[in-house]
């Protein structure tokens, strides 16, 4: 009886996970489907299947929507943002881990503070900010370094949070031995505590990399012209804006070149990243 | 420990973080408070001191409670619809072998992707043309072949004033479970194996063990799963703005896409500021109610 119960509900839990891992995961595969098929095609059915493999679809996303400049510009911007963002967090969280001042813990907690602010609440005031920020002639809105600096200081909480952490968590004789040898407070951060902190710059790297790749509502506030469109903006701007439709297949193409780098990227980290939301999410 | 040039090292390494983070983030935060007090039109400078004119016109102004709504509406029900799934998966597939590994880190896939890939996405499975939604429902033997003669709101899904918001919630479902479902499942990794034992030679078995003894132990997980939803049902922007436009006719209309208008379609940045800082102080709020209203756990037991 209690054996027939327990089958009963084994059998149930399959048949849940089973629809609800269906749900996941056909969106996705007929979003790849799609990108394979001729036009014909994707209106006879959408559960058909291409009758050869068309690939024009993405020469077209490519060459013809512009989608190559988009994604030379998102990988410009999200390549420059790391570069400015790692070592200026590492930083800051190396001072915050090892050399207490007065007043630090309070910084500390500014930095943290930042995490809660959603972005809605600053992007009037950001948006008239970076058109009075200049350099020479020319204003910081709608240009690639502005968006870069937007995304640095954005990106600045969760990044000195991280490293903080990570900072506090090696042992302090490596320091303190550094130093008795006769090694500046510089000269110990960038020798020895840089390179020890490798593995936490590459998990912060890659979850702020991840999220830069597909950031938009900054993007589209401070990014009118399509000369510098990131990926993401310029895809939806296909959609909304240029009514692309005529070209579904190319469309379909444009979806996955936005998506496929990230989940390799994802599927190569996976364990790190869920391990990192997780300390987020449950300590933050 | 050498003293020498520590006060300058501190200062010289912090200052690229505090400058950039002061500049682009803590002034406009402060600047906001600014702006909401003053009627601001255009990119003018012509800015005039009205008080708190633009949080009394926010109250008087229909389409904000309406978008309020809609906000609170994905809240109940897309919140609800996570909270219920993310448990029954995570509870459902626990064990970390190869595969419920694997497909914990598929669930996660929609998280993972770009908000645009998946509103457009979901634009097009919707869509009474090429869809995955129309062809289910013919499969199911109903007649959705998309009548030349009907009027729009009839065919499409996003188009339809009544069926265009639930829409949105499932896509906004679909999209951020993944990440509670792997909340949960670290949670029940919590659990100590004696208690789950213990429980099972008392006889505790299936849902009472769910209840009794799962179910407590969660609350912690659950609290902040509640917050992150609350944070994320009332900020929610990108889906519905691409997917909708706050349309048909303001019925996917919240609070973001309507601050978004205001500012950057009416120029109206006074009433736009005092919308974001509203929106700031009705998260503040809610998820201080519900910090508040969680903070006892129902069996009694501490964390």
């Amino acid at each position: 009886m209690n054996q027939a119960i327990s089958l009963t509900k084994r059998v149930f839990a399959a048949i849940g996970l089973t629809i609800f891992t269906l749900a996941v995961v056909v969106p996705l595969l007929w979003m790849v489907l799609t990108s394979l098929k001729s036009g014909p095609e994707i209106f006879a059915s959408p559960w058909g299947m291409p009758g050869r493999i068309h690939w024009e679809n993405f020469t077209h996303a490519w060459e013809t929507a512009g989608i190559a400049h988009f994604f030379l510009n998102s990988l410009i911007v999200t390549i420059a943002t790391l570069a400015i963002l790692l070592p200026t967090g590492a930083m800051a969280a190396y001072v915050f881990a090892r050399y207490p001042f007065p007043g630090s813990k309070l910084l500390f907690g500014t930095f943290l503070g930042g995490m809660m602010f959603p972005q809605f609440l600053t992007i009037v005031p950001l948006f008239f900010l970076m058109n009075t920020l200049k350099i020479g002639a020319f204003s910081l809105y709608d240009t690639k370094l502005g968006l870069t600096i937007v995304y640095v200081a954005y990106s600045l909480p969760f990044t000195v949070f991280v490293l903080t952490g990570f900072f506090q968590t090696l042992p302090k004789d490596l320091d303190e031995a550094a130093m008795i040898d006769g090694a500046g407070h510089s000269k110990v951060f960038w020798r020895v505590m840089l390179p020890l902190a490798k593995p936490g710059l590459i998990v912060v790297g890659i979850f702020n990399g991840i999220g830069l790749w597909n950031e938009y509502s900054l993007a589209l506030v401070l990014i009118p012209s399509e000369q510098n469109r990131t990926l993401p903006l310029g895809i939806a701007n296909l959609v909304m804006v240029e009514h692309y439709q005529s070209d579904w297949g190319a469309l379909f193409a444009g979806l996955v070149i936005v998506m496929v780098p990230v989940l390799v990227v994802y599927w190569i980290f996976r364990d790190k990243i869920h391990e990192t939301m997780l300390a987020g999410a449950l300590k933050g | 420990m050498r003293n020498r040039g520590r006060t300058a090292f501190i200062i010289s390494y912090l200052a690229p973080a505090v400058i950039l983070y002061g500049v682009f983030v803590i002034l406009p935060v402060l600047q906001a408070v600014g702006f909401s007090l003053f009627k601001w039109s255009g990119l003018s400078s012509k800015k005039t001191y009205v008080g708190f004119d633009n949080f009394k016109q926010l109250f008087h102004d229909n389409v904000f409670w309406e978008a309020l709504l809609h906000n609170a509406w994905i809240f109940v029900f897309g919140g609800t619809a996570i909270l219920v799934i993310a448990i029954a998966v995570a509870h459902g597939m626990q064990g970390e072998s190869k595969l419920t590994k694997t497909l914990r880190g598929v669930y996660l896939f929609p998280n993972i992707m770009s908000l645009v890939v998946v509103a457009i996405l979901w634009e097009f499975v919707y869509d009474p043309h090429i869809g995955l939604v129309t062809s289910l429902v013919k499969l199911f033997g109903g007649s959705a072949k998309p009548n030349p003669l009907a009027p729009i709101q009839d065919t499409s899904i996003l188009g339809n004033p009544t069926k265009a918001l639930p829409a949105v919630i499932i896509t906004f479902v679909w999209f951020a479970v993944g990440f509670y479902i792997m909340l949960f499942s670290a949670g029940i990794r919590q659990i100590p194996q004696e208690v789950a034992e213990a429980s099972k030679l008392d006889g505790a078995e299936g849902i009472f063990r769910f209840r009794k003894i799962t179910l407590p132990l969660l609350w912690s997980v659950g609290r902040i799963s509640v917050i992150y939803i609350v944070i994320n049902t009332l900020n929610v922007f990108a889906l519905v703005y691409l997917m909708t436009q706050g349309g048909p006719d303001r019925k996917t209309e919240v609070m973001l896409t309507y601050l978004y208008e205001q500012a950057f379609v009416n120029s109206d940045y006074g009433a736009a500021t005092a919308l974001a800082i509203a929106n700031f102080v009705i998260v503040m709020a809610v998820s201080g109610i519900v910090m508040g209203l969680t903070r006892k756990d129902p069996s009694g037991a501490h964390h």
